[in-house]
């Protein structure tokens, strides 16, 4: 590297100091927070803070290691993000070359990605729980009406059942997202590739498989890879549907170590919990980027 | 590209996404006008007979911690976004354009900890802001949420600033102007539909967060919307129709910006994140 020069060295500083109140909030409530929660989770404290700190090693881990409600938790997690994110990708594929499109009405298709996208996740797990209703829900007004059941169904009261409600509407809120990620992608394809394509007599489906889909590689590993790691530590979705029942089916991991922690205050197991499930969310992202890196 | 005719299975596939994206809320709408009798009728009412505003009226008369909430999210979801645009706005320009020889490692720091999962954040941030005396206040939700939502901001931001010629900046350098001053007056004033973009997206973002303003407010009377309509139901009583006209004023806010600046908005995540 050269030597910095005096303006160079004045750059630098002038720079720093305009990026420093960001690392600074950055460290306060993302960085601090987590590292507090490695310590906490090798020792004996309290929530309140007024206990001394005492370290006990891997104790909690252990705990974890053995304990059939944690267990429990990640499979859960698991099955909900393999459950949910591969249809999110399908119908996010097939929204984003919708929307890539041209036709009349543009705007209303574009509201109808975009609004499940803003949606808050909690208000929309209660709207759909409310959906959901075995005794006035509107799902079960249309099959009992329409005679495609004959008792009501209890879409969130059976175990199969309250995972697959929960996966519908994850997929139906978080589809959006990755239209809009591939959407990018689609824009980003020049369109003389298409022009070729059809001099070369393509059908529409050939277009896609040789031409579209190649091209989108990127961003739909990037669109995974967020979408895992948003399932992967879904909280508010099960909070407002489920509640985590029925007997814990739907608790995610998320949720197991909110109420280990809030509800019956285990502080550092719960952080131990939380460390945990960090290096799940973080074991997924180091995957994916392998599976890019080797692909490219 | 080769204009192809419109086809009608075309139309039939938007229509039949826009009906299933439109339809829960359009069903939570229509729960809010109906009766209580209405809400829990057999066989059920698709259409309300008779309308009513009686909920909403029963929200402002019964319920003022639910419009309380609402208040408090426009207050928190207001600061975050002036917070997040003067920091991140700063910190993405310095990064982007000045060959910072610490820029490419602290982009990549600063995605790498927007992936934490917040409940990993919480028992520490809990415990930090309840000696600080930042529970139940505005600006420890504000400050929250600022660092929160700070990276994608960021990596928003400072892909847009790589947008603008770079001549005029070294037009402005020659002038001898500082870089302050420089962002102040010809950065800013050029990047300001990048600005609307982001900070759209930032208040839309800190409207629907969800753990960290569950736990860092703790009174009713200061907890934002998700979390109070959420929390609202009893033990033993899930009132529906409050429920439902709750969650529509809630959301309405959210929706109407979205539907006002759609394209900035899709512009916006589609330059932040599609990178």
């Amino acid at each position: 590297m050269p030597a910095m020069t005096v303006l160079d060295r004045r750059r630098h500083w002038t720079g720093g100091g305009f990026v420093l109140p960001t690392i600074l909030l950055i460290a306060l409530v993302l960085i601090y927070p987590v590292l507090v929660s490695v310590v906490q989770s090798f020792g004996q404290s309290d929530l309140g803070g007024t206990a001394p700190y005492r370290f006990v090693g891997l104790q909690h881990y252990i705990e974890i290691a053995g304990s059939a409600h944690f267990w429990n938790a990640l499979g859960v997690t698991l099955i909900f993000a393999a459950g949910s994110v591969p249809f999110e990708l399908v119908i996010g594929i097939g929204l984003a070359l919708l929307m890539n499109e041209s036709f009349r009405g543009k705007s209303i298709a574009r509201l109808a990605v975009l609004f499940p996208w803003a949606l808050p996740t909690a208000l929309n797990a209660l709207m759909w729980r409310w959906m959901f209703n075995s005794d006035y829900g509107v799902f079960n007004a249309v099959v009992l009406q329409t005679h495609l059941a004959s008792r009501p169904i209890d879409w969130l009261g059976e175990p199969t059942l309250a995972m697959t409600s929960m996966i519908v509407v994850a997929v139906w809120k978080t589809s959006s997202f990755m239209a809009l990620i591939i959407l990018a992608g689609l824009q980003a394809i020049p369109g003389e590739l298409y022009e070729a394509g059809r001099m070369d007599g393509m059908t529409r489906w050939t277009e896609f498989r040789e031409i579209t889909l190649p091209l989108l590689r990127a961003p739909i590993l990037v669109a995974l890879i967020l979408r895992s790691m948003d399932a992967l530590r879904t909280f508010e979705l099960p909070f407002n549907l489920t509640g985590g029942g029925p007997i814990d089916t739907t608790e995610s991991l998320s949720l197991y170590a909110y109420k280990e922690i809030f509800a019956y205050l285990k502080f550092n197991s719960g952080s131990a919990l939380v460390v945990v499930q960090f290096l799940v969310v973080f074991a997924m992202s180091v995957i994916y980027i392998i599976a890019l890196r080797r692909r490219d | 590209m080769l204009k192809r005719r419109p086809r009608p299975i075309l139309y039939v596939l938007v229509a039949l996404s826009a009906l299933i994206s439109f339809f829960p809320i359009i069903w939570l709408i229509l729960t809010s006008v109906k009766t209580q009798a209405g809400v829990y009728a057999w066989p059920p009412q698709y259409w309300p007979d008779p309308f009513t505003a009686k909920n909403y009226v029963a929200i402002f008369t019964k319920s003022p911690e639910l419009l309380r909430s609402i208040l408090n999210s426009f207050i928190v979801g207001t600061g975050v976004t002036v917070v997040v645009l003067v920091l991140g706005g700063m910190a993405g320009y310095a990064l982007s354009r000045l060959r910072l020889r610490f820029a490419g490692p602290t982009m990549i720091l600063i995605l790498a900890v927007s992936m934490f999962p917040p409940v990993s954040l919480l028992p520490a941030i809990f415990q930090n802001f309840l000696q600080l005396g930042l529970l139940n206040t505005y600006a420890g939700l504000i400050i929250a949420h600022s660092g929160l939502f700070l990276p994608i901001a960021v990596w928003m931001l400072s892909s847009y600033f790589g947008t603008l010629p770079i001549e005029l900046e070294e037009a402005a350098r020659m002038d001898g102007m500082g870089y302050l001053r420089i962002f102040l007056t010809v950065i800013l004033p050029l990047s300001w539909p990048g600005f609307v973009a982001t900070g759209l997206i930032v208040f839309i973002f800190s409207w629907n967060e969800f753990p960290l303003s569950l736990v860092l407010m703790t009174q009713s009377a200061m907890r934002t919307a998700p979390v109070a309509i959420s929390l609202y139901p009893g033990e033993y009583s899930f009132p529906w129709e409050t429920i439902s006209t709750a969650t529509v004023l809630a959301i309405i806010p959210i929706l109407a910006v979205t539907a006002i600046f759609q394209k900035q908005i899709v512009g916006g995540l589609t330059a932040g994140i599609g990178k």
